[in-house]
């Protein structure tokens, strides 16, 4: 995969490539939730 | 560098005009401690993500690590693995929104002084401010000459004045405009390392004849391994070498698991949870922390492994040999010879933003634990600018002497030691204090004391790249370190964490009984209980 043979190699490119969708996909999907939470201020 | 330095000073003086235009909106926005100390608590999501990433990546985890990709090969992608998945989805959602939350309930305003609170422990506020104090300097020393060097080689500007004019424009505008400048100029110096390594990344590919011809050809140059090398147990660029050989021990132990893990409790890191005003800001910085980082780490070991493709198919060396053996030296040596002149500018900039972002979110860091954390707090004093900007200007000038006087070897291992030292002390006091439902107290100073001292005793007299540096195990017991070869590889993180760890939790199953915890400290805005 990606050229490259090691599976212990591209499986942490598919891993990395991975998180950084989950993270995008988390943001998305609570953009809005969790607002005006303002306490004690 | 191959550039016309006067255009070259012409872009970075329009740099500098930049940030000290941001650092003089940071300036006008700041009036009181809450501004100075978190930004108001009302900094924009973007602003939050571009810092975090900008101050998260400094020069040497693009220069010096992507020279140690070169050296080691891909296997250094599971260190981006651990940045995005630990570094930011984690930090982010497990700890950023809680310590947002608590930070807020609490009024805290600095790391320590979040687990003072949530402790109710001046001890812990003392102790996590002085172990910042103490241990921040080296690491901000590192950050001082590896920017100063920098600027030495690309503007030719003796490297005296370039230390003391780096420190001194970044002090300027982190004293006057607090974290609001800091994170700021941050977010405009993460958007150029973005643009940069967005072109270092396409232009190496474009270089190398596409993604797959790249892999396929760093992957036959397995032979041009250098038998030292193949004798720790290097394998080859494009796989990882062998289980539990000294390279496989120094990349898992010190490199993919210290760096990666200690990001969780780096202070300066923390604080920035606290500089919005709700958890709608976070989930959308996760969005954008994610990529920003798989584009800084993740593009910095792709490139630098593959510029031994690069160099051997236009000089007939690998990477190594052709930077005279000097693994930070790779990663420039490649940029001036493969890259358009007006790319090394970009680049150049880029890195002196990288610099820039992390020098200034320590100098903040530091200056706030001694003025805030430490100095006003043993006077029973109200927070004030004043103690803080003060404690930001004796930090500098204690981390710029730094800088001239300790060894540079030492310098050199300061950002892995640094990071592995926060997490032994303070991450687990720091998840209990999130997460608890009875933090005990008493277990979080031990697990402090715990974790820092085996962290040092590790450092000082196992762990031979640092131990040897240091000389306490030679001048002590005639040997530059201590137990089998085996155990002077593995970094203290994986002893002194684990140790601290366990020493929290078996303090808390003993101290439920007799537990006092969330006591009222009764000082200032600190007399409130978290629970």
């Amino acid at each position: 995969m990606f050229g490259i043979n090691d599976p212990q190699i591209w499986s942490a490119y598919l891993l990395a490539l991975g998180f950084t969708l989950a993270c995008m996909v988390y943001g998305l999907l609570n953009w809005n939730n969790g607002g005006d939470e303002m306490h004690g201020s | 560098m191959a550039v016309n330095t006067i255009t070259l000073a012409a872009v970075t003086l329009l740099y500098l005009a930049a940030i000290i235009t941001l650092g003089w909106l940071g300036y006008r926005h700041t009036k009181e401690h809450e501004d100075y100390l978190v930004a108001g608590r009302r900094i924009h999501p973007a602003i939050l993500a571009l810092s975090y990433g900008a101050t998260f990546i400094s020069t040497s985890a693009i220069v010096g690590f992507g020279g140690v990709a070169a050296q080691l090969g891909m296997g250094l992608i599971w260190l981006t693995v651990l940045n995005i998945g630990v570094g930011i989805f984690l930090a982010f959602i497990i700890f950023g929104k809680k310590t947002r939350e608590i930070g807020q309930r609490l009024h805290a305003v600095t790391f320590p002084d979040l687990l003072g609170k949530c402790y109710a422990s001046k001890f812990m506020r003392y102790a996590a401010g002085l172990v910042i104090v103490v241990a921040m300097p080296l690491y901000t020393a590192a950050i001082l000459i590896g920017g100063a060097r920098f600027i030495e080689t690309t503007l030719a500007i003796p490297y005296d004045s370039a230390l003391l004019g780096f420190a001194a424009i970044v002090a300027l505008y982190v004293v006057l405009g607090g974290l609001i400048a800091v994170m700021y100029t941050d977010a405009m110096q993460g958007a150029i390392m973005l643009v940069g390594m967005t072109i270092l990344l396409v232009l190496t590919y474009v270089h190398l004849g596409g993604v797959m011809e790249a892999h396929a050809a760093l992957d036959s140059l397995t032979s041009m391994v250098p038998e030292a090398m193949v004798a720790a147990g290097h394998t080859g660029w494009t796989s990882m070498p062998v289980l539990g050989s000294p390279l496989w021990l120094t990349l898992v132990t010190t490199i993919v698991l210290g760096v990666g893990i200690g990001v969780l409790a780096q202070p300066q890191l923390v604080v920035r949870f606290m500089t919005v005003k709700d958890s709608r800001a976070i989930h959308r910085a996760v969005f954008i922390g994610g990529p920003f980082i798989l584009m800084m780490t993740g593009v910095a070991f792709t490139v630098g492994a593959l510029t031994n493709v690069y160099f051997v198919q236009n000089t007939g060396s690998i990477a190594l040999e052709v930077a005279g053996g000097n693994v930070d030296a790779i990663i420039p040596a490649y940029i001036n010879a493969s890259m358009p002149d007006i790319f090394i500018i970009v680049f150049m900039l880029a890195l002196l933003a990288a610099a820039m972002s992390t020098l200034s979110s320590l100098i903040h860091t530091m200056g706030t634990a001694l003025g805030h954390d430490i100095w006003r707090s043993i006077r029973g004093n109200v927070p004030s600018l004043r103690a803080s900007q003060t404690g930001c200007v004796l930090m500098i000038v204690v981390s710029v002497g730094l800088a001239y006087l300790m060894p540079v070897s030492i310098i050199a291992r300061a950002t892995a030691m640094f990071m592995g030292l926060c997490a032994a002390a303070f991450l687990p006091a720091y998840a209990a204090a999130l997460y608890a439902r009875t933090p005990s107290r008493n277990a979080a100073i031990a697990s402090l004391v715990a974790g820092t001292t085996a962290w040092f005793l590790w450092t000082a007299f196992v762990h031979k790249a640092e131990s040897s540096v240091l000389g306490v195990s030679q001048a002590i017991f005639g040997v530059p370190a201590l137990l089998s070869n085996f155990w002077q590889v593995v970094d203290p993180l994986i002893i002194a964490l684990p140790l601290s760890t366990v020493v929290l939790l078996v303090g808390m199953a003993l101290d439920r009984t007799g537990a006092d915890t969330g006591e009222i400290i009764g000082e200032g805005d600190a007399g409130e209980a978290l629970r």
